[in-house]
């Protein structure tokens, strides 16, 4: 009898090793890792910072969940674990998420065309709501932020003409294409998005629908949305979460849609985000345009985009450096917020080294 | 018509660009328009969240939203949590609306 009691304690231990983890109030901590892999990384990602001339890496802040369990997070210039941070163009996958769980509600179908929700698109009749997920609008739309400020479609929607009604703004344009036939990557496409959830929850339920829906489901206890003077979300730029939360999201996705026992997003809703768009041509922007997330495929005769990363890894990007990467293969989550002002931050090279330092040890 | 361009090319062609610029800023009127207006509101409106939303110090949000065209009359009203700022011959307000809405650009 006393023989077998280690027995029963080892097999008790493998069960409570082979639970799954999810966070409740707070992440659940892993294993703490150290060593050169590690350092490399720090290296690379938290360089020297200086905030006069702001050149080079500056990273606020990076956070890596492995199997449920946060195993790694640090944070750098004003940038805290209580920082609500600006997620940039992060927002849009946030949308196509929120989105995600009006879809398991029944309320629209992909092929829907947009107009039936947000009647000023009877403009472009044919436009669908996957069209728009595919950033596929055939809108004419220019996104250049700091570069070209004059003809900025974004710069003139987020801070002068557009600025009262995104929607509105975005379907004043023309277009250079047939819907759903070409991509090209526009924050007007996601606004119209949330324009058309104002329409399927309803103008009563709309104001409180991503906290209701994806944020305290998660957990979620400080997201802020900004909304332009209609009361729209601005789904393309400005949603806030601290690094800690918006890493729950990236769970809820490296695990199909499901957050514990409940499948918070359909299963086929988190294949369509992972699919590349058929009619991306290579090289049209820096990572494959799925369903509203970015993927790390190789597709129309080019290479992966992020050669050093499983086939599997997915992403939502925003401007400045913020990303955050999901890569269930590896069971791994990887937050990365910044305020990078120039372009000499790679997403492969973070993905190589943070992959080298946290990816489970192959079993002998 | 010929003959005044070959006895003033150098004026001809001015003209010419002349023309074409007015076009040019016939053509681009609405951006134009619009234009001096980008730097006080993205001043304003990303001041705001960096220091209301993101809870940053001022000093840090003053050096984050700085860029190449300059600002002046800074205001941060810290009672209405509400930023003043005119760049370019334009005045734009960003207010804190609350805590999960952030802030907004004023119309």
């Amino acid at each position: 009898m006393l023989k077998g009691l280690p027995l029963i304690f080892l097999l008790l231990l493998s069960f409570v090793t082979r639970a799954e983890q999810w966070p409740t109030e707070q992440w659940p901590s892993g294993p703490v890792i150290t060593g050169p892999a590690l350092q490399a990384l720090e290296q690379y990602a938290f360089a020297p910072r200086n905030d006069n001339t702001r050149q080079g890496i500056r990273t606020d802040a990076l956070l890596v969940i492995r199997d449920g369990q946060l195993i790694y997070e640090r944070y750098a210039g004003p940038t805290t674990a209580e920082t609500p941070h600006l997620t940039w163009s992060i927002s849009k996958s946030l949308m196509a998420t929120v989105l995600g769980v009006a879809y398991g509600e029944g309320l629209f179908k992909l092929q829907d065309p947009v107009q039936k929700f947000y009647p000023p698109l009877k403009k472009y009749p044919t436009m669908t709501l996957a069209d728009l997920l595919h950033w596929a609008s055939g809108i004419d739309w220019q996104e250049d932020y700091e570069y070209a400020p004059l003809k900025s479609s974004v710069v003139a929607m987020l801070y002068t003409r557009g600025r009262a009604d995104m929607g509105a703004f975005t379907v004043d344009h023309d277009s250079y294409a047939a819907p759903g036939q070409a991509f090209r990557y526009s924050s007007g496409d996601t606004n119209l998005l949330s324009a058309a959830l104002k329409t399927m929850v309803g103008p009563n339920r709309y104001a409180d629908y991503p906290w209701a829906a994806l944020f305290e489901p998660l957990g979620i206890r400080r997201a802020v949305w900004e909304t332009d003077a209609t009361g729209t979300f601005v789904a393309s730029s400005y949603a806030y979460l601290t690094a800690r939360d918006l890493a729950r999201v990236g769970l809820l996705m490296a695990r199909d849609g499901r957050w514990g026992d409940r499948q918070l997003l359909p299963k086929d809703w988190v294949a369509f985000n992972r699919e590349p768009f058929a009619h991306y041509r290579a090289n049209q922007d820096a990572a494959v345009p799925g369903g509203h997330w970015w993927l790390n495929r190789a597709v129309d005769g080019a290479a992966q985009p992020w050669p050093d990363a499983p086939a599997d890894t997915f992403a939502a990007l925003g401007h400045w450096g913020q990303a955050m990467y999901v890569i269930p293969s590896e069971n791994l989550v990887i937050v990365r917020y910044g305020d990078d002002r120039d372009g000499s931050y790679r997403h492969n090279e973070l993905l190589k080294l943070a992959l080298k330092t946290f990816a489970a040890e192959v079993q002998p | 018509m010929s003959g005044f361009f070959r006895r003033r090319p150098i004026s001809s062609l001015l003209l010419i660009l002349l023309l074409a610029l007015l076009g040019w800023i016939w053509h681009e009127r609405v951006a134009l328009w619009a234009f001096p207006g980008i730097i006080s509101a993205y001043t304003a409106k990303e001041y705001c969240s960096c220091r209301y939303v993101m809870n940053n110090d001022a000093e840090y949000c003053r050096g984050y939203v700085k860029q190449w065209l300059p600002t002046s009359g800074f205001v941060d009203d810290v009672a209405s949590k509400q930023i003043t700022v005119s760049g370019m011959g334009r005045s734009n307000s960003a207010v804190w609306i609350g805590e999960r809405q952030g802030c907004r650009l004023q119309q």
